[in-house]
């Protein structure tokens, strides 16, 4: 724990568990929870490299993860707007049954 | 034994054992339940980086905002909580390929690189003033007032797209 | 170049604060004065473009670092501020007009649209890996609620939601790529990167090879899915359909000059240092996408019957040929992109804009809404005709030279193959052009009547039409142009 590596091992996990939702999923809000998987695993690899990369009094790496999680709270109210919208035109969520759009 | 890597290591298997659930399991309200203990047990590995104020923002907007937010989606979407989750054979094969091939690459980045880290951690005695101080008076004030645009934008556009409806009345 | 801090850097960032207190305007002044219909809110933030246009111009390029390293203004970034500007001032034009558009939304809708243009100020200017991403994301969220913003419409909620599952995930992954290079570099000032990269290689080798190759891929993912290259095209085509039309325009042309701009300003001076490149070989790889991007738009357009989707994957193609000139990473390239990207501005608007036409008067998006144009409206055909010949790169029209330019630039550096490629691909899109051109000259339609357009689109049309036309006859003032746009962006 006071090594960079477990942290990185652990962020990448949870980038590609993220991946593998967004891929594999089928129900826009399972999208959803993936892509908050892969914004965490962003924020944690910042706040790491914070602690062990740059030097001790340079918090440049853990300001950026508060960035990022208030980009993610912008991006999934958006997010959950554009699935409710999504849900009364369609009454379902899975992207592939709201497909009119094809050619 | 030592507790403090103890604690590490619980905390490290919660947060990957609970997004494991998140991603494979098949109720969703379950997979949002699990979120939250990812959510929390990653707020853990924070206090461990000594990033007191971003452990406690991860805590507030994170599982106090995003996940009540997803948590209400589920239930204005779904009409019933146990709405199943459908996964094609084909769709987890690609999609388990991929991603194993993404997590070895990433991998072998984490092993080959040779980190700069630092020789001497030391300990920070509370980040907050610091990070009010980088935020207001130094070079994160330009972020800042872009990120409140942000904020601006998407409040805007949720409601917009989700009033939809009570236009549709009118 | 000076570095700027937050209080003096603030007279240099009056256009951003201006387009911003227009934004908030139009939102307070639509909600106490809503009956108007938003023609008003769309008179304020034309004003509001117009005064950031002249403060853009007026500040200049003053070759200077702003708030401490986060923003640099120079004359690259003018450049592309003034294209910005000109792009949605006409989107906004077009919108005006624009019947899809529920009038008492209006207000919203061009509050949303400035915004959009302060992320792509930024994102033309940011020299941080913050504020690249911040600034990415301002464009992407506001733009995702346009393209939803269709109040009866499924088509654009659908557009709306796939643009915004790809999106989210793109900028999830450039995000994890910015984090790696944060973690290489310690930095996240794009010039710092660059050096402490330098410093890497040549002290530590082979090492960071690997690491520096795949964090510059994941970013990749972000900057292609805003020019929407292959593989990250795949949102384009049903959100280009399914948008308004008007905002399909700008993103096409707006969003991808703004991407174009961030591209080379982090692939130029971020990862641009000559130790970088020359331990991967990036170029092969750009070439590759950029073949592959025309390749890909340009065979999927073919079948199209949709004008509005087959000129998504006709910009998607374009996207491809401009991609040519930044493969190179030369000064020359780099001049070809912006020299085309201003030719593009007035073709591809001009063709967006005959489709709103057709799509409002006629009520038809397909090529069959298109036959026998030239006898029902005379002007409106034959303008069309022009931007489809100057799209295809036909001489003497303008798009003949900003293609040679960009053909030159990959000649130049012997990357023959793709040169080819890029000709073969010509070839191929003359075919879907033609076939608009043959429908609307030679086809004749059911309703012979003619189709009236008011004067304004008459005008409005003009004005695009004499640029593609005259730019391919003389264009020595934008080269010189777009050659001082250059500026120190490859020093």
């Amino acid at each position: 724990m006071n090594d960079l590596t477990p942290y990185l091992v652990i962020s990448t996990t949870l980038f590609c568990l993220g991946i593998f939702a967004v891929l594999t999923r089928r129900n826009a809000i399972s999208i959803l929870m993936g892509i908050e998987l892969i914004l965490n695993a962003c924020n944690l690899n910042f706040a790491a490299f914070s602690r062990f990369v740059t030097p001790p009094d340079d918090i440049s790496g853990q300001i950026i993860s508060i960035f990022g999680i208030v980009l993610a709270a912008a991006e999934a109210a958006v997010f959950l707007a554009i699935i409710l919208a999504i849900y009364r035109e369609f009454s379902t969520i899975s992207p592939d049954e709201t497909d009119t759009l094809k050619g | 034994m030592e507790l403090k890597p103890l604690v590490f290591y619980v905390f490290a298997l919660l947060t990957i054992g609970s997004a494991v659930i998140v991603v494979t399991v098949r109720n969703i309200v379950h997979a949002a339940f699990s979120l939250m203990v990812t959510l929390f047990s990653i707020a853990g590995l924070y206090v461990f980086l000594q990033a007191d104020f971003l452990a406690a923002t991860q805590v507030i907007v994170y599982v106090g905002g995003i996940l009540v937010l997803i948590l209400f989606g589920v239930m204005m979407t779904s009409g019933r909580l146990d709405m199943k989750l459908k996964m094609e054979r084909g769709q987890l094969f690609w999609g388990g390929l991929v991603t194993i091939l993404i997590f070895a690459l990433l991998l072998g980045v984490i092993r080959r690189t040779p980190w700069n880290v630092q020789e001497e951690l030391g300990t920070v005695e509370g980040t907050t003033a610091q990070i009010g101080k980088a935020i207001l008076q130094s070079e994160f004030l330009l972020p800042f007032e872009v990120a409140s645009v942000i904020l601006l934008i998407a409040l805007i556009g949720a409601v917009l797209i989700s009033r939809k409806e009570v236009r549709e009345d009118e | 170049m000076d570095t700027l801090n937050n209080v003096q850097s603030i007279r240099y960032f009056i256009p951003e604060l201006i387009l911003v207190a227009f934004a908030a305007g139009v939102i307070i002044y639509d909600l106490i004065g809503r009956q108007e219909g938003g023609r008003r809110a769309a008179h304020l933030s034309l004003a509001g473009l117009a005064a950031a246009l002249i403060a853009v111009l007026l500040v200049g390029a003053a070759d200077r670092s702003l708030f401490l390293g986060m923003v640099q203004l120079d004359s690259f970034a003018v450049f592309f501020k003034v294209i910005i500007l000109i792009t949605t001032a006409v989107t906004i034009l077009f919108s005006m007009g624009s019947e899809e558009l529920d009038p008492r939304t209006k207000g919203e809708y061009y509050a949303l649209l400035l915004a959009v243009t302060l992320g792509m100020f930024l994102m033309a200017s940011s020299t941080h890996l913050l504020m690249i991403y911040l600034s990415i994301e301002t464009v992407s969220l506001a733009s995702y609620i346009l393209a939803g913003f269709l109040t009866h419409s499924p088509r654009s909620s659908e557009a709306a939601f796939k643009y915004i599952i790809y999106g989210a995930v793109a900028s999830g992954t450039m995000l994890f790529g910015i984090s790696l290079i944060f973690g290489l570099t310690g930095t996240g000032d794009v010039v710092q990167v660059s050096n402490v990269l330098a410093e890497l290689f040549s002290s530590g080798g082979g090492d960071y090879q690997l690491a520096v190759l795949v964090s510059i891929i994941f970013v990749l993912a972000g900057v292609g899915y805003k020019i929407a290259s292959v593989p990250f095209h795949m949102w384009s085509p049903d959100v280009y359909e399914g948008a308004p039309i008007p905002i399909t325009a700008f993103l096409s042309v707006a969003s991808k000059s703004a991407g174009f701009a961030l591209f080379i300003r982090l692939f130029y001076s971020g990862f641009g240092s000559a130790n970088v490149i020359e331990s991967v070989d990036w170029s092969l790889l750009l070439a590759v996408v950029a073949a592959l991007t025309m390749t890909v738009g340009n065979l999927a357009a073919l079948p199209q019957q949709n004008v509005k989707r087959l000129l998504a994957y006709s910009s998607i193609a374009h996207g491809g040929y401009v991609l040519m000139g930044g493969v190179l990473l030369t000064a020359e390239g780099v001049h070809a992109i912006l020299f085309y990207l201003i030719i593009y501005l007035f073709m591809n608007l001009g063709a967006f804009f005959v489709v709103i036409l057709i799509a409002e008067r006629i009520g038809s998006e397909t090529i069959d809404g298109y036959r026998g144009l030239v006898t029902r409206a005379p002007l409106v055909a034959i303008s069309m005709g022009i931007f489809l010949f100057s799209l295809t790169g036909i001489p003497p029209l303008s798009g003949f030279i900003g293609k040679w330019l960009l053909f030159k630039a990959v000649l130049t550096e012997e990357f023959y193959w793709l040169a080819i490629v890029g000709l073969l691909n010509s070839v191929v899109s003359l075919y879907y052009y033609v076939r608009i051109v043959k429908a609307m000259f030679l086809d004749s339609s059911d309703e012979p009547n003619p189709v009236s357009f008011s004067i304004g689109s008459r005008a409005l049309l003009v004005v695009f039409v004499v640029p593609t036309i005259i730019l391919g006859l003389y264009w020595t003032p934008v080269y010189q142009l777009s050659k001082a746009s250059l500026g120190k962006i490859l020093g």
